[in-house]
């Protein structure tokens, strides 16, 4: 391949030259430089063609993929090719990942390692989520911006660990890598990572696809919450040296769920697979069992794979299923005590909370001061999961009352203490009490 | 493997009987009045277990290495730290351990240490080239019970050989030793020749392949060997085989036995063949 140095310049194909600034990583298919490029700093990602089965039919995918543009603003897009070298050799620029992002890698890890140019020593800067909102924030964003690339009827072919930049404060997610993204049914070579692929990808029985992207998409979210292989467990540990044979079994045609309730062979082992051990306990049924159902029925028939929009709904669900006790506590409500069929209580400090009930599903909200929902959780015809609806707030004229402001752009219609309807616009609220009941305009709340 | 994964030291394996009787004594985990005596923090993750790889390097510090040979060697082995460290991410966490071999066979540490802690401690070279002693050492080293006890799963590990003479001992017996050690059998194995007097064959013995064995016959050429195996070599022991390669058929374990072996082999031999250098050699201008 050819290798680029510092200083060199390197022609784009509509014009201009971008220079090499310097490296930023390397990895299987060729080599990642800082450029610059029109006074601006940008990513090169310049191949190793050598590696590559047919480059022409693969830089074409790449055109046409920046020509499409990316499916959201999700994506760090290729935006512009570079010409070949002599030797055919090319690559693509894209953006340079913002400084407030962390890669997936350094959050699985919990530290990112910052090494000293003089004397190349490393040192650990620990990596975590800010709160729980962010990480579960962190997994819906993840599902939406694969729901909205199969939208586009392209596949991304190579999801791993590698492929994701995360706000470790917002929860927003940057997807990188996407020059393998490709039309669902194309494939320019990549096979995917180990680990990752779905079970007939390893055994040489498929290609990768949408298909195969949802699994890829279950063992990437599985690994953010619960910090550990999906299908490493005891039987798999059992044979100590992970060869190529031993992962052909595990990740193939012998591949076990840890959490499999028919096979119980291949459970986590307490001192190698803690995390796993622990947040299993945590998390609600319903986040369970779809994990059970991408691991098992969906292993081996990719059409019982969970669906994006799926996942994203759970999530969604996860999100509001956070309580944050003023003792400090923040958990889901599978964590805290059911007091009754509307109160939840804190196990720690005993302070209850009530819910709040929609008629658009069939489980409540906690509400506590900061809790809120979003505007895809009262409009069902919207998919915006980041707009914030509704808050609730201490009424600042009335310390101690809490009520909930209505932060969504359309006027509501409350019945208010006094019995009687309300119109509560924009920016206004309402207090809470037994009996509160609000019409968004379709879909109503009460507690 | 044993059950009591984590208590495997023998003062505690002592203790077994006692921690059976105490584990029965507690409350069944699923007990609700239980969920909340646990360490219940959600976002309070450990790091993923890793999949651990120990990169072995058995360096010949007989009187013949003395010199540029020893000084190119010593230069570029603490350069090739910091370009290891980049391989391994979050999926594995990768090793270094160091023999040497002269008269005596010698570890540079007393067991593998982690690469982001090592530092190279740099050598000099006198006496006769042990090389059967040093397999010998090495086959009693790579087992569970010594150098390669991760409690987590392992990659085979690498193991790349550096030599510039013919053994003075029996390496074909300490050949023969190493070969029945399964992590041997199934570890990355590479070797650099230097100079003329390097044999290929016999390293050839050692690797199972020639693809695997390179030469170097400058300071040039010796760096530049060291670099192109030791980095090819942890890049590909240290990540998963990518075992599909458009295959209609369903993969076999002969499919991939040994694949990365082969693979290591390709790609060594694609980077030699580009990196040819016509420098001075090591055996003339004295």
């Amino acid at each position: 391949m050819t290798e680029l140095s510092i200083g060199q310049e390197v022609e784009l194909e509509y014009g201009g030259k971008a220079t090499v600034a310097g490296v930023i990583g390397s990895g299987g298919q060729g080599t990642v430089y800082l450029v610059d490029y029109n006074g601006m700093k940008w990513a090169l990602k310049w191949y190793d063609i050598s590696k590559m089965k047919d480059p022409a039919a693969f830089k074409n995918n790449i055109k046409k993929n920046i020509s499409d543009g990316a499916p959201s603003n999700k994506f760090l897009w290729p935006r512009y090719l570079t010409k070949d070298m002599p030797d055919g050799t090319f690559g693509y620029l894209m953006e340079l990942k913002p400084e407030s992002f962390d890669s997936f890698v350094d959050i699985l890890n919990t530290y990112r390692l910052r090494v000293d140019p003089l004397t190349g020593r490393a040192v650990k800067e620990p990596v975590r989520f800010t709160d729980l909102k962010a990480m579960v924030t962190a997994v819906i964003n993840i599902a939406n911006a694969f729901r909205q690339l199969h939208r586009a009827g392209k596949s991304y072919q190579d999801l791993n660990d590698g492929g994701f930049f995360i706000n470790v404060d917002t929860g927003a997610v940057l997807v990188c890598d996407c020059d393998n993204i490709a039309p669902d049914g194309a494939n320019f070579g990549i096979g995917g990572k180990p680990g990752y692929m779905a079970p007939e990808i390893v055994r040489g029985l498929a290609k990768p696809d949408v298909q195969t992207d949802k699994y890829s998409l279950a063992v990437v979210l599985f690994k953010l919450l619960f910090r550990g292989d999906p299908m490493e467990g005891e039987k798999v540990i059992k044979d100590v040296c992970l060869t190529e044979a031993a992962e052909l079994k595990h990740y193939g045609a012998e591949a076990v769920f840890v959490y499999d309730p028919d096979n119980t062979t291949n459970r986590p082992v307490r001192g190698i697979h803690d995390n796993v051990i622990k947040f299993w306990r945590m998390y609600p049924d319903y986040i369970k069992d779809a994990f059970i159902q991408s691991f098992t029925a969906g292993l081996t028939d990719p059409n019982k794979r969970i669906i994006e929009n799926e996942w994203q709904k759970l999530f969604v669900r996860l999100r509001t299923e956070i309580i944050s006790c003023t003792c400090g506590r923040t958990n889901f409500t599978s964590m805290f005590e059911k007091q009754d069929s509307t109160t939840y209580r804190c196990p720690k400090c005993g302070m209850t909370f009530a819910t709040l009930e929609f008629s658009n599903r069939d489980y409540r909200m906690p509400l506590y001061i900061g809790s809120k929902f979003y505007e895809c959780e009262i409009d069902d015809n919207s998919d915006d999961f980041i707009s914030v609806a509704g808050e609730l707030v201490e009424n600042k004229l009335k310390p101690g009352v809490l009520g909930i402001r209505n932060c969504s752009e359309r006027s509501w219609n409350v019945k208010m203490p006094d019995g009687k309807y309300y119109d509560v616009l924009p920016g206004k609220g309402c207090p809470i009490w037994q009996g509160l009941e609000i019409d968004f305009g379709g879909v109503t709340a009460k507690i | 493997m044993s059950k009591k994964k984590k208590d495997s030291s023998p003062e505690q394996a002592a203790n077994t009987q006692e921690t059976a009787q105490a584990a029965a004594d507690t409350k069944p985990a699923d007990d609700f009045d239980d969920m909340f005596d646990f360490d219940d923090d959600p976002l309070g993750a450990t790091g993923v277990s890793r999949k651990s790889l120990v990169i072995f390097f058995l360096i010949d510090t007989s009187g013949s290495m003395k010199g540029t040979k020893m000084g190119e060697l010593n230069t570029v082995m603490e350069e090739l730290i910091p370009e290891i460290r980049k391989v391994g991410e979050a999926d594995t966490e990768v090793k270094i351990a160091v023999l040497t071999f002269s008269t005596d066979v010698k570890w540079m540490y007393s067991e593998p240490i982690a690469i982001e802690e090592f530092e190279w401690a740099r050598l000099s070279a006198s006496g006769v080239t042990s090389m059967g002693a040093a397999f010998k050492e090495l086959s009693a080293r790579m087992s569970r019970n010594s150098f390669l006890n991760s409690p987590s799963l392992s990659f085979a590990p690498v193991i790349f050989l550096m030599t510039d003479g013919y053994p003075s001992d029996d390496y074909k017996e300490g050949l023969k030793e190493l070969s029945s050690n399964s992590w041997y059998k199934f570890g990355l194995k590479a070797a650099l020749g230097i100079g003329n007097e390097a044999n290929d064959d016999m390293l050839a013995e050692f690797t199972g392949n020639k693809d695997t064995v390179v030469h170097a016959y400058s300071g040039n050429q010796l760096a530049q060997m060291i670099k192109i195996v030791a980095v090819t070599a942890s890049q590909i022991g240290s990540k998963s085989m990518t075992l599909s390669d458009q295959n209609d058929a369903e993969l076999s374990d002969e499919d991939v036995y040994a694949a990365k072996q082969k693979m290591l082999g390709q790609q060594i031999q694609e980077l030699v063949n580009q990196n040819d250098s016509d420098d001075v050699s090591f055996d003339t201008g004295w």
